[in-house]
C-alpha cells in the first residue's frame, strides 16, 4: 500500500468514527453480554443455587439493618482491637526479654571479649541491633495477631457489607465506603492500610484513603498512648477512676483522628483533588466460608513479613543515626544536645519541648521508638541518673519510674496532651511514606501525605498549647 | 519563657487570614493578580471572534457597543483589539454591525472547537464537576495549540458532541446538526428527546442542574403557558419557568419512536419490584459509565433491589446474579421499564 492510501484509510476511519456517534460503547458491551448468556444459557445448568442464596439474604439482613449493622460493625471491630492489644502484650513481653535483656548484654559481652573499639560496638549493638530489635520486639505480634483476623472477616465476606452500611457517612465527605476498610486496617498499621486501599478502584477515593490513612491510630501509637495516659492523665483523677479516664483519653485520641480523617477527605475533595476522576460501585460477594489456614499463612507472608521487613530496613538506619547524634561531640556538647536546644523554643510553643521533636525526628522510621529515644535523650539533656548511656535506648519497666523521669524532664500536663495529639497527627512513619510512594508512583502525593499531617499537627498542639496557657 | 500566648494567637490568626485572603479560590489576591497578568490581546482577540460566531450563528446582529457590554474587558481594550482586527482582516463593518470574515469565521470556529473538546474531555477523562466545566475550558481554549488540540480529539476519540450537547467543528471545520426546538415553545402533548442544555448564564443553568434533568432523556410536555412550563420525563414530572425552559433544546419525535412511556429511573424502584434496563443516561460519563456496562447494566437486564443499607443509600442491586451496590445518585442516571411484579 502507498501513503497516499494509508492516508485515505485513516481519514476514512476517523471519518466513520465520527459518523458512529458516542454510543457505540454502549451497544459493544451489549452485544458482549448478550452473547455470554446466550453461551451461559446453553451449556450451565443451575441448581441449588437458590437455597444457598436464602441464608446469605438472611445474614445480609441482620449485618445491614438499621438497628443491627452498626452495633455489629463496632463491635467486630472493637473485639479484633482488644484481642490484638491485650494478646500482643506476653508475647512482646517475651521477645522483649530475649532481644532486648538476653541477647543485648550477650552480643555487648562478645564485643567486649573480641575487642571491638567502643564506638563500632556502640554503632553497631547499641545503635542499629537495638532500633531493629525494639521494632521487632513490638510491631511483630500485634501485626501477627491483626492481619489474620482481619483477612479472615474479609475471607468470610463480611467486609464489604460494612463498606455498604458506612458508605453513606463516607459520601459526605466525598470518600468511597470501603475506606472505612483500609481505615480499620490503618489501626492495625497505615503501611498496610495504605496497600489495602488497592479495593478501592475510583482514583479519586483511593487517594484519598491513602492521604487520610495515618489519621489512624496504628499499633506503633497505641502504647505511647496508653503509657502517656496512664501517668499523667491518669494522675489528675482519683484513682479509682484513673483507669477509666485514660483509656477514655486514648480511645477520644482515637475518635478525633477518625473525625481528621473526614474532615481532610472532606477538604481534598473540594480542593486539590476535585480533578480526579471518581466512580463508585461495590459488590457484595456471597459469603462462604473463610479458608483459616490458607489465610493465617498469607496474611503473614503478604502483610506481616513485608511490613516488617520494610521497617527493619528503615529502622537500622534509625538506631545508628540515634547512637551517632548523642556520641558525637561538637564542642563539649553532643549533636543531640545542640539540636534539642534549638528545637526547644518551637517545642515550647507548641506545648512540647526539643526532646520530643528530636525524637520524633530520628524516630520517623518506627513510632515505636519514640519513647524508648524520648527516655534516652531526657537523661541526656538533663543529666538525672537512670538509663543505660548515651545513644542506648530504654524503657523503664515501671509505669510510675518513667512518670518521674519524664517530669523530671519539666513534663507537664499540657506537654502529656500535646504528645498524645502530635502522636496523632505527625508525619508517617517512613515505612508508610515509601508504601505511599510504591502505590501511588508520584511524588506529589507522597509529600502531601507526609506534610499535611505534620502541618496539622503543628496547628493543632500550638492552638491547644496557647488556649491551655491562657486560662 | 516569658511570652504573651493571646499575641501569639493573634499573630497566627493574622497569618491565617492573610494566606486565606491571597488564596482563597477564584476571588484570592494572588489568583486574582495572576489572572490579570495574562489577559493579553490575543485572549481579546479570541473571545471577540467567539462572541461575534455566536451572535452571527443565532442568525442576530452586533454592533460594537454591544460587544463590549457582553465581554469582561474595558471598552478601551477593545477598540484597539476591533482596529487591529480590521487590518488583519479577521472582521469587517457591515454598516455599524461588525461581520467576521471567512479567516476570522475559521478562527472562531477553532476556538469553539477547543472549548467543547476540552468540555468533553472534563466531563469524560477527570472528576471536575459540571459547574467548573465552562470556566475551565474558557481558560484552556486559548492555551492549546494546533497539535496539542488533534491529539486531544484523537484520544477522544474524536467526538461529534460536547457533554451539553453542543456539536463540536472538526478539524476541517465541520460541524454536525443541531436541530431542535426550544423547551419552551413546544405545544402540551408533544414528544421530544432533550439533546442540548445550554451552560450560560450561571444562574440559569445552575437551576436546570438543580433539577437533575438530563440531557438525553425522552419528554412529553404536559403544559405550557407564560407562567410555566410542566413536562414528564423518566417517570417524573419537572416544573421549569419558561426563561429556564428556552435554555434547554429538544428533538421532537415521531409518536411511533416513542414506546417507552413507562420509562422510570431506576432510583425509584421499590423494594419488591422487578424491572428491566433500558439503558444508560447520557448523563453518566467516562469511568464511570464504562464501569456499569462491564457489570452488566446493558439493556434488557432484569434488575430488583437486593438489599438497602442502613441510610437507605446506597442500594444493593441484583443484576445478573451478583448484587452490586449504587449510590443513589447513580442509580438516577440507569433508565428501567418496570412491569414485571415479582410478589415476594
Amino acid at each position: 500500500m502507498n501513503k497516499d492510501e494509508i492516508e485515505n484509510l485513516i481519514t476514512l476511519s476517523s471519518d466513520l468514527r465520527w459518523k458512529i456517534g458516542d454510543d457505540f460503547h454502549d451497544s459493544l458491551a451489549e452485544g458482549i453480554y448478550a452473547d455470554a448468556s446466550e453461551i451461559s444459557n446453553a451449556s450451565v445448568s443451575k441448581d441449588n443455587e437458590k437455597k444457598k442464596f436464602r441464608l446469605d439474604a438472611k445474614i445480609d439482613r441482620i449485618v445491614t439493618s438499621k438497628t443491627w449493622g452498626f452495633p455489629i460493625m463496632f463491635l467486630v471491630l472493637a473485639l479484633i482491637l482488644w484481642i490484638t492489644i491485650i494478646g500482643a502484650n506476653y508475647p512482646s513481653a517475651m521477645l522483649a526479654d530475649v532481644l532486648l535483656d538476653i541477647v543485648h548484654p550477650f552480643l555487648k559481652g562478645l564485643a567486649a571479649g573480641i575487642g571491638m573499639p567502643w564506638w563500632l560496638d556502640g554503632f553497631l549493638i547499641d545503635g542499629v541491633y537495638l532500633a531493629v530489635a525494639w521494632v521487632i520486639a513490638v510491631m511483630l505480634p500485634p501485626m501477627a495477631i491483626f492481619f489474620p483476623l482481619f483477612t479472615l472477616l474479609e475471607d468470610f465476606g463480611y467486609l464489604p457489607r460494612v463498606a455498604f452500611n458506612m458508605d453513606y457517612l463516607f459520601k459526605k465527605s466525598g470518600a468511597h465506603g470501603k475506606q472505612a476498610l483500609t481505615m480499620s486496617m490503618g489501626f492495625g498499621c497505615n503501611a498496610a492500610g495504605v496497600v489495602a486501599t488497592r479495593i478501592i478502584d475510583s482514583p479519586r477515593e483511593r487517594l484519598i484513603a491513602i492521604i487520610t490513612n495515618n489519621f489512624s491510630l496504628c499499633n506503633g501509637r497505641w502504647p505511647t498512648q496508653i503509657l502517656i495516659a496512664t501517668i499523667f492523665i491518669g494522675a489528675v483523677v482519683p484513682s479509682s477512676l484513673s483507669t477509666v479516664a485514660s483509656m477514655s483519653a486514648v480511645i477520644g485520641i482515637a475518635i478525633l483522628g477518625i473525625f481528621f480523617m473526614f474532615l481532610t477527605s472532606w477538604a481534598l475533595t473540594k480542593t486539590v483533588l476535585k480533578g480526579e476522576v471518581s466512580t463508585f460501585n461495590l459488590e457484595l460477594p456471597p459469603y462462604r466460608p473463610p479458608r483459616v489456614l490458607k489465610t493465617i499463612y498469607t496474611s503473614l507472608i503478604d502483610r506481616t513479613l513485608i511490613v516488617l521487613w520494610r521497617a527493619i530496613v528503615f529502622a537500622a538506619p534509625a538506631g545508628a543515626v540515634i547512637w551517632l547524634i548523642s556520641n558525637i561531640y561538637i564542642g563539649n556538647e553532643s549533636i543531640a544536645a545542640w539540636t534539642i536546644d534549638s528545637l526547644d523554643s518551637f517545642g515550647f510553643l507548641l506545648g512540647l519541648n526539643g526532646v520530643i521533636l528530636l525524637a520524633y525526628i530520628v524516630a520517623i522510621p518506627a513510632n515505636e521508638i519514640v519513647i524508648p529515644t524520648i527516655l534516652m535523650l531526657t537523661v541526656l539533656v538533663t543529666g538525672v541518673t537512670g538509663g543505660e548511656g548515651a545513644g542506648v535506648m530504654f524503657e523503664l519497666d515501671s509505669v510510675n519510674a518513667t512518670g518521674d523521669l519524664l517530669r523530671s524532664g519539666g513534663w507537664t500536663l499540657l506537654t502529656a496532651v500535646n504528645l498524645m495529639l502530635f502522636s496523632l497527627l505527625h508525619n508517617p512513619c517512613s515505612t508508610t511514606i515509601y508504601t505511599i510512594y510504591k502505590e501511588t508512583n508520584s511524588l506529589k502525593w507522597t509529600t502531601v501525605a507526609t506534610l499535611l499531617p505534620v502541618i496539622m499537627g503543628f496547628v493543632v498542639t500550638f492552638l491547644v498549647a496557647q488556649i491551655w496557657r491562657l486560662f | 519563657m516569658n511570652y504573651n500566648p493571646t499575641y501569639a494567637l493573634l499573630i497566627f490568626f493574622g497569618l491565617v487570614l492573610i494566606s486565606y485572603l491571597l488564596f482563597r479560590p477564584k476571588s484570592g489576591w494572588f489568583w486574582v493578580i495572576k489572572n490579570n497578568l495574562k489577559s493579553n490581546e490575543k485572549i481579546v482577540i479570541e473571545d471577540v471572534l467567539k462572541q461575534l460566531y455566536h451572535t452571527e450563528n443565532a442568525g442576530k446582529d452586533m454592533n460594537l457597543h454591544q460587544l463590549s457590554n457582553s465581554l469582561k474587558f474595558d471598552e478601551r481594550t477593545i477598540v484597539d483589539v476591533i482596529k487591529k482586527m480590521t487590518i488583519i482582516e479577521l472582521l469587517t463593518f457591515d454598516g455599524e454591525n461588525l461581520k467576521l470574515t471567512d479567516s476570522g469565521r475559521d478562527y472562531a470556529l477553532r476556538i469553539v472547537r477547543v472549548h467543547r473538546l476540552w468540555e468533553k474531555y472534563l466531563a469524560e477523562k477527570t472528576g471536575f464537576d459540571k459547574m467548573e466545566w465552562h470556566d475551565r475550558a474558557e481558560d484552556m481554549e486559548h492555551k492549546l495549540s494546533h497539535e496539542e488540540t488533534d491529539l486531544l480529539a484523537t484520544h477522544l476519540g474524536n467526538p461529534q458532541y460536547d457533554p451539553h450537547g453542543d456539536p463540536i467543528p472538526t478539524k476541517l471545520g465541520k460541524v454536525a446538526d443541531l436541530e431542535g426546538e426550544f423547551l419552551s415553545s413546544l405545544k402540551v402533548g408533544s414528544v421530544g428527546r432533550i439533546v442540548h442544555i445550554e451552560d450560560e448564564p450561571d444562574v440559569i443553568y445552575k437551576q436546570i442542574l438543580a433539577e437533575k434533568i438530563h440531557i438525553g432523556s425522552q419528554i412529553r410536555v404536559i403544559e405550557n403557558n407564560k407562567e410555566r412550563v410542566v413536562f414528564y420525563a423518566e417517570g417524573q414530572e419537572f416544573v421549569l419557568a419558561p426563561i429556564v425552559a428556552a435554555n434547554i433544546t429538544i428533538t421532537l419525535l415521531e409518536k411511533e419512536e416513542s414506546l417507552e412511556e413507562n420509562m422510570a429511573r431506576l432510583s425509584s424502584l421499590k423494594d419488591n419490584e422487578e424491572a428491566s434496563i433500558i439503558g444508560i443516561s447520557k448523563e453518566s460519563r467516562g469511568d464511570s459509565r464504562r464501569r456499569l456496562l462491564d457489570l452488566g447494566f446493558v439493556r434488557g437486564a432484569k434488575i430488583s433491589i437486593d438489599l438497602e443499607s442502613p441510610f437507605g443509600n446506597p442500594i444493593a442491586y441484583l443484576i445478573k446474579g451478583t448484587s452490586i451496590a449504587l449510590r443513589h445518585d447513580q442509580a438516577s442516571k440507569i433508565l428501567i421499564k418496570k412491569g414485571i411484579e415479582n410478589g415476594k
